[in-house]
């Protein structure tokens, strides 16, 4: 797809001293960036320490960033770097390609590399997870068949406000609207599982 | 916490904002109005998570999970030089400047020699958008000595020190990089403002 990139505003932002912007860019990315590293890592624990590091290193080197790719294209080569520079400096097994990883219970005899359960990975994480899918699933469900195409057509098929007005036939400012409605709604069934409990804030 | 009516226009350009459709003005309140109110934040994140599922189910992570990763990396943010795009600098030693409120020992000459860096930096901002090759050559190597530019003694007082400590000087990737363009750098690019920096520093010291 060759839309604009849709986090330019906030990389302008960036490199404008807007530090804020950063922390809005991490916040949208952290989960891939994460997926993306524990595809390769297979020290789960290793996982959180090597984005941080890689968000800190597109952080320093925003500045040389040029908007030729996409940001998140640009974050993901770095997240990939950062994930086979750490593993060379630990000395560690540091690739895990798919066979490895569906054959990991077997062959694992070595019990330095084992698995513990990071708090990525309890019970109590994997059960919010399915939680907060089913409720994203069931929300979406529940929307109104114009929220729901304008949401989709955002979020799954990546297109564009004057693309998806063209296609829903409304002006640009509806779509803007429907698509923040349908968050809305969306996030008001998400809210119970996402609520802090222990006072901890955004 | 904004309520109701103003509450939604807010929010609703941050959807916007999200979706990379919201213009570079108000772009800038948005984010303003992100970093004071906790409920944009939770809104934000909330948000972000829905399209993360909805693109793949497996990208729905336990929340306490995304919040403890990012106060990690807001302080770990908090204690880095604030970056400037080099577009917007002329001088080698503007893309990074610090921040004095996390470095509690600056002076007054350090503050007063990063004020007439922002001055410079933002004259280069208003400067139209296309950019003569010498330009963006000049700006390529902005970025390198102010990375690494602990090169002259006299210049290695607090700031540099600080950089110096980061990890970035010890990326051997990185290190290349910026030699390499330090090669190309012009002497027009790198004199001039090392004498600025040079006599801050030399100033600071000498309190």
């Amino acid at each position: 797809m060759n839309a604009p990139d849709a986090d330019a505003p906030l990389v302008e932002r960036v490199k404008q001293g807007d530090v804020k912007a950063f922390e809005m860019l991490v916040v949208k990315y952290q989960r891939r960036i994460e997926r993306l590293i524990g595809r390769m890592v297979r020290d789960v624990d290793l996982v959180p320490d090597i984005a941080q590091e890689t968000f800190i290193r597109a952080y320093r080197a925003l500045p040389q960033f040029r908007g030729d790719s996409a940001f998140y294209t640009w974050l993901y080569r770095i997240a990939v770097n950062t994930a086979k520079k750490s593993l060379m400096e630990l000395k560690r097994d540091p690739l895990v390609t798919e066979s490895a990883r569906a054959g990991r219970d077997e062959d694992e005899d070595n019990p330095r590399v084992e698995n513990e359960p990071s708090d990525a990975a309890t019970p109590d994480a994997v059960l919010a997870s399915k939680q907060i899918a089913a409720a994203v699933n069931f929300a979406v469900e529940a929307l109104s068949e114009d929220l729901r195409q304008a949401i989709t057509l955002r979020e799954i098929e990546g297109l564009s406000y004057e693309e998806i007005a063209e296609l829903m036939n409304c002006p640009i400012g509806t779509v803007r609207s429907r698509i923040f409605r349908a968050r809305e709604a969306i996030a008001a069934r998400l809210r119970p599982l996402l609520d802090t409990r222990e006072g901890d804030r955004w | 916490m904004a309520i109701d009516g103003f509450d939604n226009i807010s929010k609703e350009r941050l959807s916007a904002l999200a979706d990379g459709e919201l213009d570079p003005a108000a772009s800038t309140a948005s984010c303003a109005a992100w970093s004071q109110d906790p409920q944009l934040r939770a809104d934000w994140h909330a948000w972000h998570l829905i399209g993360d599922v909805l693109r793949s189910e497996d990208l729905a992570t336990d929340p306490r999970h995304d919040r403890a990763f990012c106060a990690r990396l807001r302080s770990r943010l908090n204690s880095e030089p604030v970056v400037l795009a080099p577009a917007a600098l002329a001088g080698p030693f503007g893309s990074r400047l610090e921040r004095p409120s996390h470095r509690g020992r600056w002076t007054a000459a350090g503050a007063v020699a990063a004020g007439f860096v922002l001055v410079v930096g933002t004259f280069a901002v208003v400067r139209p958008g296309e950019s003569p090759p010498a330009q963006i050559a000049r700006n390529d190597t902005a970025i390198a000595p102010s990375v690494t530019s602990a090169p002259a003694p006299e210049v290695s007082t607090q700031p540099v020190a600080v950089v110096a400590d980061s990890k970035v000087i010890r990326d051997a990737q990185l290190e290349r990089y910026l030699e390499a363009h330090k090669q190309f750098a012009g002497t027009s690019a790198l004199g001039v403002p090392s004498a600025f920096l040079r006599s801050a520093t030399v100033d600071s010291a000498a309190r």
